[in-house]
């Protein structure tokens, strides 16, 4: 492998790493507020591009990219909620709780996954780059939009961090996912705090799909492989640790990259699942977990 | 006689099909601290958990200064300045201290004082400030006990209702826990106190009930002393 393919190896993985951290942080934080495992993620990721593509493409209604990434995240952060209210809310204080939410958001998840297949229709669809052109790189050259994604994931994921550490409503979000009544004898507004968090999750899955949305073509599956990678990293970096799933996304990443160049496209997934479950026998907690 | 600040009127509560609670009546008046204790199981944590909103009452009424709570939420309850601190806390185990102290004013009755109220636990528990960027799990019983109350304190409480704060303690620092919540008590904030310590409860409080069975078993005044073998009766039943 001459240094030129190992560059780009290097480089696809470590895109993919930082959609996957996008997604998985996500799901990560949704299981660490509400305890629950959200199948829905992946279609936010479709309504997000799909949204985009019709405010902001040509082939849309034209606005630009800045108007159809700021509506597809406002409607993502709506939608979030929204799922909150309706699929979780209302099972959140039974003990099945875990199971009941994988129906409720997996049909969910088909029942958006078929209502964009009604709306937009099976044809490919692609939103334009953000930033259009090439960045040339030692041997290789490395398109901007890729360039983009590797920047702005952690840069996205830093907010969100200082935004969990720093301000109120963070801590508070932390705050109920460790100790539900406690955070009640404090005064928080516990309902409303969940909701957030879908919010905030959902927000983010809109985000990669956005930026996935102009390196792969947007149909009504877009979201699928990425949920099961999301699932795998989330599981990997150890549920609930937010430090270790970004961490995991890159490892996931870089891997998928040097897997799909080295077995090919078809074996990668069951490589990526193999890898997964040794970590899990060798440490059930995930890479990353504690306890 | 003044308007007590807090009123249960005949409150039945229980949990699912199982009732703990059995027409419960207590009032706290201005001015006196309140002690509850008797056996485990009994219902003294059901009955600070109903005042609080986090239980609904099957039946009765709770007031608070002439206004019914007992509907309300328990985050609109706290705002009103009733703060439970619950027994064997660990409050939020991965945030520090300061952020479990800060999270204490939370609501937004509490906010504007926050860094006063801050000094003060830092002054009332120095321990606390020492560990302040510590994690809250890596904190001893007594201190992780500290932190709770502090927390509480953090809510510039009206009502302060400690649920067991010695559970489990060795004796020294009971006593340094007992120093403090007595200074919190001079500080003027009322209190209603759960322990099982029948010494500590009488240092601290004005009047004591005894709740066995889901009912007040016994009513008594602190300053007229009590009878002990009347208590271990009830405890274990007549010979």
């Amino acid at each position: 492998m001459d240094i030129g393919t190992a560059q780009s190896v290097l480089l696809s993985g470590i895109v993919l790493g930082s959609l996957y951290a996008l997604m998985a942080t996500g799901l990560s934080l949704i299981w660490t507020t509400l305890g629950i495992f959200n199948f829905a993620h992946g279609v936010f990721m479709t309504i997000g591009a799909f949204i985009a593509w019709q405010i902001g493409a040509d082939l849309g209604w034209g606005m630009g990219p800045a108007a159809g990434i700021a509506v597809a995240i406002a409607a993502l952060i709506g939608l979030g909620c929204l799922s909150e209210f309706i699929l979780v809310r209302p099972f959140l204080r039974r003990p099945d709780v875990v199971l009941v939410a994988v129906i409720t958001t997996l049909s969910a998840a088909i029942f958006l996954e078929n209502s964009a297949l009604l709306v937009w229709g099976g044809r490919y669809k692609q939103l334009p780059p953000l930033i259009k052109g090439k960045v040339g790189m030692l041997s290789t050259a490395i398109s901007t939009h890729e360039v983009l994604i590797i920047a702005v994931a952690p840069l996205t994921l830093f907010a969100l961090w200082a935004f969990l550490k720093f301000t109120r409503t963070g801590s508070a979000i932390r705050a109920v996912a460790q100790n539900r009544e406690s955070a009640l004898l404090m005064g928080m507004n516990v309902p409303v705090l969940y909701s957030l968090a879908f919010g905030l999750s959902a927000a983010l899955a809109g985000f990669a799909g956005i930026l996935l949305g102009s390196i792969r073509f947007i149909t009504p599956g877009l979201g699928n492989e990425p949920l099961v990678k999301a699932l795998i990293v989330a599981i990997f970096g150890g549920l609930g640790s937010l430090g270790g799933t970004i961490g995991a996304a890159y490892v996931i990443g870089l891997m998928e990259a040097i897997s799909m160049f080295f077995i090919g496209l078809y074996w990668t997934p069951a490589v990526l699942f193999g890898v997964m479950i040794s970590v899990l026998l060798v440490r059930p907690t995930g890479l990353f977990g504690k306890r | 006689m003044a308007e007590p600040i807090l009123d249960v009127r005949a409150v039945s509560v229980g949990y699912g099909k199982t009732q703990v609670l059995w027409d419960i009546s207590l009032a706290v008046p201005q001015d006196q601290r309140i002690g509850l204790f008797g056996p485990n199981g009994h219902g003294k944590t059901t009955l600070l958990r109903t005042i609080s909103g986090l239980l609904r009452p099957w039946s009765g009424e709770v007031h608070l200064r002439g206004e019914r709570i007992d509907k309300a939420l328990p985050r609109t309850i706290v705002d009103r300045g009733i703060i439970q601190v619950p027994q064997g806390n660990v409050l939020f185990p991965e945030l520090t201290v300061s952020e479990n102290l800060r999270l204490g004013a939370y609501c937004r009755r509490a906010r504007p004082r926050l860094a006063d109220n801050l000094a003060r636990v830092y002054d009332l528990f120095p321990r606390l400030k020492e560990r302040r960027r510590q994690q809250a799990k890596t904190l001893s019983g007594g201190e992780r006990q500290m932190l709770a109350i502090g927390a509480g304190l953090m809510g510039e409480p009206t009502m302060l209702m400690l649920d067991e704060p010695t559970l489990g303690l060795a004796p020294k620092l009971k006593d340094e826990l007992l120093e403090a919540i007595a200074e919190i008590s001079r500080s003027g904030v009322p209190l209603m106190l759960v322990e099982q310590d029948l010494e500590f409860l009488l240092e601290l409080t004005d009047r004591l009930y005894m709740i066995n069975h889901g009912v007040v078993a016994l009513d008594l005044d602190a300053s007229e002393g009590f009878d002990h073998d009347q208590i271990i009766q009830m405890y274990f039943g007549k010979e």
